[in-house]
């Protein structure tokens, strides 16, 4: 089907678009004119404001800091505000559909909530001992903890390297790549004090151990981050934890600190 | 049409450093509260100040003070900022930032002694703008929403606000009605205390920075609501907006201001540089007077292929400037541009908004339960915000925000009882696009985002100003007889682009009723016919009002509360 608004003329690419929600849907092909500088997103866009008034889909900062609209373009995942129509147009074609990996909640917007939940079950965030009263830590920025940290920081939770991973598909409870890297880097952070929790949150059966080291979100981060390498990371200090301490705790059952865990 | 209803103590409207940071310290005040954020995107992605690139202004260093970064507050804002509210800021950005750091786990540049490290940011006196990299909004934001999605806070992600809510006797607000995006559903929330922190956010302009969802829904809804707004007239712009043409957009979000500081040139669409023929420091000039250098070339004709002036770099050495500034140059280059050895094409782009509700420095707006903060709230900044002072602002009166909410929920708070009739009314009124008939509502935003850009831009006169209002009126009435043609509520990106345009041309309203008002030129406002600052002893600040006779402006001298002009709180200077 060929959207009424749209022409065919020769600076016109053929755009196939994924509608429907979480229970079905299909492609729907619009042609959308060419343009020296657009984006994946600037077509979605003209196809919502010029073709379809009805297409959904998400987007915020229009420039790559925010992650909101990433999309899998070409079967790829994408921010679609910072991918030049001409870096993946094929035979004047593209295909555009919702991130893969997370429940649809229409046309190309889904639901993220699942990737944020299991960022907190990894314990994504930051346990420190000092207080707003206190200085900032004086730290040098060449410490090499701080700077396996740093490396593993620049994140805006996308979810591009979680629609990438083919574990996440195959197991809906692993963790994924952004949650356990966020883990690393929290675990090289010299201020934090949860360390121990964290790496028993990460060690179990939807944990680390799970990544098959298939470098999916290392290839299509769009900040050049490398997960894999950082759940490496956790893999050693969750071993070495477990051989220094018996970490390996499961629910209910006593681990080698002689704690219960819920 | 069916509503559901929720109680909640606390409403938080905006997830942005503001929102987020008063969610944190309601419930470390008091952790038994029900705390619910709404926002209309998701939960810390949207909004601005994941944008911030150049940092956070706090007095830090030894030998910087917070008298001093007042002062510069002070001068920055052409003696308007309301000066207690500016004291505060800098008195307790000094905490916020070490709580930034302590207690939400942000890491800050530093020096290699390990010391935070500060850099420079035009008009300030002294280098203490705390950063990381040029990206300190994505650390800032990251860190506080992990923390704020690991506590038990409701969330109302995808939500958008559709009104406040006054109790039936019209004492207190009561709550507000919430659509939401994603079912189309409507809510009614009813909350002792309600914060507004969506984060103005001038997009009305042909050319603007802000981030897609913003469109001054919260200012809008304060005036349906008769509260007072002032410094309406105060846009700041940013001379660098990336311009990549019609329909894109890229087009409007910035390129860092480093870029003129370590010697980028601005060329007219000849190739020639032109900044010095208006100031003596070229392009190194601050933001207002570069702005108004580029519109005034813009205005002759001496333009690119799309309308603008050229940015470049290579004279610094491409290398140089690929290593310099990695993030610009990777942004440019994925959007097809060479900034590092090309010309990239840029213009000046609506940024900031000083303007918004009165609020004491508390974030108390004068309607019992309604607070407000970031850049919905008026008063820090005056006639211009300083680089750094953006962040600062929101994440410092966000966790005043939170303490002030606390107390207020647990003491004189109440739930106060919802005109049911008021809700039916503005359900009915929010839906009715979606019973007229298509109509061209990207004409409509075309043509608001032009005669903003126009008429109350970069430089303005009374004869312009007067004729945007005329067009803004018809305007008004061409989009409350438009429809678009589909009654589908979910996920309906069209129906809300028609609400953003309402919001968008009420708030436009007020700022040419309040630049009209303004006879004088004071940091972003410029007056062609009115050139001269004006006596600074007899500053004044505007306050606009929706009344039933229409909009009122009046103009309220400044109190000069802690320092008077000519004076300074500075020993030295």
């Amino acid at each position: 089907m060929s959207s009424s608004a749209a022409t065919s003329s020769t600076g016109s690419i053929a755009v196939s678009v994924w509608r429907g929600d979480a229970r079905h849907g299909n492609f729907q092909l619009f042609q959308v004119p060419q343009q020296p500088s657009q984006t994946i997103l600037d077509v979605v866009t003209w196809i919502q404001r010029h073709a379809d008034p009805g297409l959904s889909y998400r987007f915020a900062c229009r420039v790559g800091m925010c992650g909101s609209c990433a999309m899998m373009v070409n079967g790829i995942p994408r921010w679609t505000c910072r991918t030049h129509v001409n870096k993946v147009l094929r035979d004047n074609r593209l295909t555009i559909e919702p991130l893969r990996n997370m429940p649809i909640i229409k046309d190309l917007a889904c639901d993220m909530s699942e990737f944020f939940d299991k960022w907190k079950q990894a314990r994504g965030q930051f346990e420190g001992s000092s207080t707003r009263d206190q200085q900032v830590a004086a730290l040098s920025p060449g410490l090499p903890r701080r700077r396996i940290a740093d490396a593993a920081t620049e994140c805006i939770n996308c979810g591009i390297c979680y629609a990438a991973c083919d574990v996440v598909s195959w197991n809906r409870d692993y963790l994924g790549p952004a949650a356990l890297n966020r883990a690393w880097s929290l675990q090289n952070d010299e201020r934090d004090c949860a360390g121990e929790q964290r790496l028993r949150a990460v060690a179990g059966d939807a944990g680390c151990h799970q990544c098959h080291a298939q470098q999916g979100c290392a290839t299509y981060c769009p900040n050049e981050l490398n997960p894999t390498a950082s759940i490496a990371g956790l893999k050693r200090m969750v071993s070495q934890a477990w051989f220094n301490k018996g970490l390996a705790c499961h629910p209910g059952k006593k681990c080698g600190l002689g704690k219960r865990h819920a | 049409m069916d509503y559901q209803t929720l109680k909640t103590d606390i409403l938080i409207l905006g997830s942005g450093g503001a929102g987020l940071f008063a969610a944190l310290h309601a419930l470390q005040a008091n952790p038994d509260l029900d705390v619910t954020i709404a926002v209309k995107g998701l939960l810390g992605k949207c909004g601005c100040t994941r944008m911030v690139q150049g940092g956070y202004n706090v007095a830090l260093s030894p030998g910087d003070s917070v008298e001093r970064h007042f002062m510069d507050t002070i001068n920055g804002g052409k003696w308007l900022p309301d000066q207690d509210m500016a004291m505060r800021l800098c008195q307790t950005a000094v905490t916020r930032v070490q709580e930034l750091e302590n207690e939400l786990g942000c890491f800050f540049d530093r020096n290699d002694d390990g010391s935070l490290h500060h850099k420079a940011f035009a008009g300030q006196t002294f280098d203490r703008t705390v950063h990381r990299g040029d990206l300190t909004g994505i650390e800032i934001i990251s860190r506080l929403m992990e923390q704020v999605r690991a506590l038990p806070v409701n969330m109302m992600e995808e939500h958008r606000a559709l009104a406040l809510l006054p109790s039936r006797d019209g004492d207190a607000l009561a709550g507000v009605l919430m659509v939401d995006m994603r079912s189309g559903e409507f809510r009614v929330v009813r909350a002792k205390a309600v914060l507004m922190a969506t984060g103005g956010g001038p997009t009305m302009y042909r050319y603007h920075t802000p981030s897609g969802d913003k469109s001054m829904d919260g200012l809008a809804m304060a005036l349906r609501l008769g509260i007072g707004l002032r410094d309406m007239e105060m846009v700041q712009f940013h001379p660098t907006g990336l311009l990549a043409g019609r329909d894109t957009r890229m087009t409007g979000t910035v390129l860092e201001e480093g870029l003129r500081g370590a010697g980028g040139y601005l060329l007219d669409g000849n190739g020639e540089r032109f900044m010095l023929n208006y100031d003596a420091d070229g392009e190194r000039a601050t933001r207002d007077i570069v702005s108004r250098g580029i519109y005034a070339e813009m205005r002759a004709g001496r333009t690119t292929p799309n309308g603008g002036v050229y940015i470049a770099m290579s004279h610094l050495g491409a290398e140089k400037v690929a290593q310099k500034f990695p993030g610009m140059v990777k942004r440019c280059a994925d959007c097809g541009f060479d900034l590092a050895g090309g010309r990239v094409e840029v213009v000046p782009t609506a940024h900031y908004f000083m303007g918004g509700v009165v609020v004491t420095p508390d974030t108390r707006s004068r309607l019992p339960g309604l607070f407000v903060a970031g850049e919905d709230a008026g008063g820090s900044h005056g006639a211009n915000r300083l680089g750094g002072n953006g962040v600062a602002n929101s994440t410092v009166f966000g966790g005043i925000a939170g303490d002030e909410m606390a107390g207020f929920a647990a003491g004189q708070g109440t739930w106060a009882d919802i005109d049911e009739d008021l809700v039916s009314a503005a359900i009915d009124e929010s839906m009715s696009p979606l019973r007229r008939a298509k109509a061209d509502i990207n004409s409509i935003r075309d043509r608001l985002l032009d005669l903003m850009w126009e008429g109350v831009g970069v430089l303005r006169d009374a004869q312009g100003i007067t004729r945007a209002q005329t067009q803004l009126a018809d305007l008004k009435s061409e989009l409350l007889a438009s429809g678009i043609g589909d009654a589908n509520r979910v996920f309906a990106l069209s129906w809300h682009d028609w609400l953003n345009l309402q919001s968008l041309i009420e708030v436009s309203e007020v700022i040419a009723a309040a630049a009209l008002s303004r006879e004088n030129s004071r940091g972003a406002h410029y007056r062609e016919d009115f050139p001269e600052v004006g006596s600074l002893e007899e500053s004044y600040f505007t306050i606009a009002r929706s009344e039933a006779t229409g909009l009122k402006v009046e103009r309220r001298p400044v109190e000069f509360s802690i320092v008077k002009p000519g004076e300074s709180l500075i020993q030295d200077d």
